[in-house]
């Protein structure tokens, strides 16, 4: 027990170390990921250097490998030809300061929803009070704060989605990896957990990898949008948003009159075009 | 009839006006009157009181086959299927004049003793071998391939080992139910969803966090039915291991009578068998209401 703290003890001040020497919070470095001894490519030689403090999307049609990227920067598996890397660090498997919402219910049924929240912070030893009074922050900020003692059978799908991305915001990670966190959430909540997002990465310096179906998401949160080809999944587009010029929009609908919003949302369109129908052919 | 509806009727029509119109007492809408459930509805609900009386119309349709069965029989056989009452009787006797309490004592202890060891086996090792794989390629083998040994087979053997003790017949019940048990935990804790043992990893948790807070928490209720489960095959075990030098215990009592024709006391035992098994059924579900309440918060 005391061996596995004080490793990633070290494991932290190297992290730290790659981070002041300029690493990226996550690196690729020429990835393929196969499945069934090979004959499913899921990702096919892909490099991409992830930026600090920048939000970057991952888009792409169903099965391209999205979900698959996110889980080789969390640890949860390994490639199959290239390398990963975090600050600079090869990835020997999951760690706290890369927190991850997953596209699948993963609340803990056993215990409250506010328990739910603290086990993160209980798991790197914060004390009592403070993992208490983090919590319910951030049970408040995905408006659960009324739900604290429910346990999760009680709540709908998106209100177990909330209670999971209050559990990874509270963690507090460097690296928020995020797997299509809405997509089980009606349009209104999705835009106010969006708003939160923006909100959040402005105040606290996240460095966030979402990873969405929705093109109007993708434009609103990210700085930078990585389009991934059908399998083989490859990256067909890096787009930096730069009509956006640096700026995060709180509100969403001041992004939509920005001038090159539409032109923007207009050539993902004609992507996801494109690679839909490569599948028809 | 007919007179009545109408009345009805037109009260009803009178009733809502205010509720829709502008002023006076504001009603509330009428209670829904679901569709008529039909007994063999699909999925249909069944209420607490109802499955209550379903329930003892079971038991009661039961017992009264058995006594028609008992009626039908020509009198000189009679006694080889003794009526309901002939055989609570026959138990009742057993209690007062012979102390059955202290051989059903026996039989209970030595069941909850050879499946709390049984217990401390298994879960611990079912929910090692569905936390890590290797232990589990390396242990279940093994274990998979005893369940297909008949515990009666094992008699011989223990009454060579340990004589006519009460450990001999321990020992039966606890092999009865161990290898099984294992297997049925293992599944459990494999049918632990991933994404839950992974996002606690994205935590930082530390194996032994993962094991004893994530999984076993996890897999608890599924593990719970498990145990209950098997705890009834245990039970099916009792006669068997009570054979082994009969002395004392329901399957004693039932062995001796054998000697005898006493088929009444043979079937009050088959009876006591019965009832203990459906407390421990119910005792077991009470725990898992006690133990896992989240799983019932949605009531
Ligand atoms: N454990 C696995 N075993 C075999 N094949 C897998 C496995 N995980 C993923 N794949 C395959 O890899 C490919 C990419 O999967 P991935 O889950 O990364 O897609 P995705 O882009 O996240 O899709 P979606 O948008 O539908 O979530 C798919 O073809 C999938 O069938
Ligand atoms: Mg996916």
């Amino acid at each position: 027990m005391s061996n596995s703290g004080k490793d990633s003890l070290s494991r932290d001040a190297s992290l730290e170390q790659g981070r002041a020497a300029g690493e990226p919070p996550a690196r690729a470095n020429r990835v393929s990921k196969e499945y069934v001894g090979g004959k499913i490519v899921a990702l096919d030689d892909v490099s991409l250097d992830i930026r600090e403090n920048q939000v970057t999307a991952l888009i792409g049609p169903s099965g391209c490998g999205k979900t698959t990227m996110l889980r080789l920067i969390a640890g949860l598996e390994y490639p199959t030809r290239g390398g990963v890397e975090v600050y600079g660090q090869p990835i020997l498997g999951p760690g706290p300061e890369r927190g991850m919402v997953f596209q699948a219910y993963t609340s803990f049924p056993w215990l409250s929803v506010l328990k739910n929240v603290e086990h993160g912070m209980k798991i790197q030893g914060l004390p009592r009070d403070a993992r208490r009074a983090r919590a319910e922050k951030f049970l408040k900020l995905v408006h659960l704060d009324d739900f604290a003692d429910s346990y999760p059978v009680q709540l709908s799908g998106g209100m177990k989605q909330r209670v999971a991305i209050a559990r990874t915001l509270a963690q507090n990670p460097q690296l928020l990896l995020l797997d299509e966190p809405f997509g089980a959430l009606d349009a209104q909540v999705t835009w106010e957990m969006e708003e939160m997002i923006i909100e959040i990465i402005e105040s606290e310096n996240k460095t966030v990898i979402l990873i969405t179906h929705d093109i109007q998401e993708a434009i609103y949160l990210a700085d930078r949008i990585i389009f991934f080809t059908r399998q083989p999944g490859k990256i067909k587009a890096d787009m930096p948003m730069e009509f956006k010029g640096g700026r995060r929009f709180l509100r969403k609908e001041d992004l939509l009159s920005e001038p090159g919003y539409v032109d923007m949302e207009k050539l993902l369109y004609q992507m996801m075009r494109e690679e839909i129908q490569g599948r028809v052919s | 009839m007919m007179a009545e509806n109408k009345s009805e009727s037109t009260s009803n029509t009178e009733s809502t006006v205010p509720g829709t119109g502008t002023g006076g007492t504001l009603e509330k809408a009428p209670l829904y009157k679901p569709p008529k459930e039909r007994f063999l509805e699909v999925r249909g609900s069944v209420g607490r009181n109802e499955s209550l009386i379903l329930g003892l119309a079971g038991v009661v349709a039961f017992f009264g086959i058995w006594e028609i069965c008992h009626y039908l029989t020509p009198e000189s056989q009679q006694k080889f299927l003794p009526s309901v009452e002939q055989v609570v009787g026959k138990i009742y006797g057993l209690i007062r004049d012979k102390g059955y309490f202290s051989d059903i004592g026996k039989s209970v202890y030595r069941i909850y003793l050879s499946f709390t060891v049984a217990c401390l086996i298994a879960v611990p090792l079912g929910l090692l071998m569905g936390c890590f794989i290797k232990l589990r390629a390396l242990i279940n083998p093994t274990v998979g391939g005893l369940r297909y040994l008949p515990a009666a087979s094992f008699v011989p053997l223990l009454l060579v080992y340990f004589g006519p003790t009460d450990f001999a017949k321990m020992a039966l019940l606890f092999l009865g139910c161990v290898f099984f048990l294992i297997a049925l935990i293992l599944d459990n804790v494999l049918s632990v969803p991933k994404e839950l043992i992974e996002s606690a990893q994205t935590m930082g948790a530390s194996r032994r966090h993962i094991v004893l807070k994530v999984a076993l928490p996890a897999a608890a209720p599924q593990i719970l039915d498990s145990m209950r489960n098997m705890i009834a095959v245990s039970w099916t075990y009792l006669v068997i291991a009570e054979i082994v030098a009969a002395t004392d215990g329901i399957g004693a009592v039932m062995m001796r009578a054998a000697r005898f024709l006493h088929v009444d006391i043979i079937m009050g035992g088959i009876l006591t068998i019965g009832i203990l098994g459906v407390l421990t059924d119910i005792s077991f579900r009470l725990a898992a209401r006690f133990l896992f309440p989240y799983q019932y918060a949605r009531h």
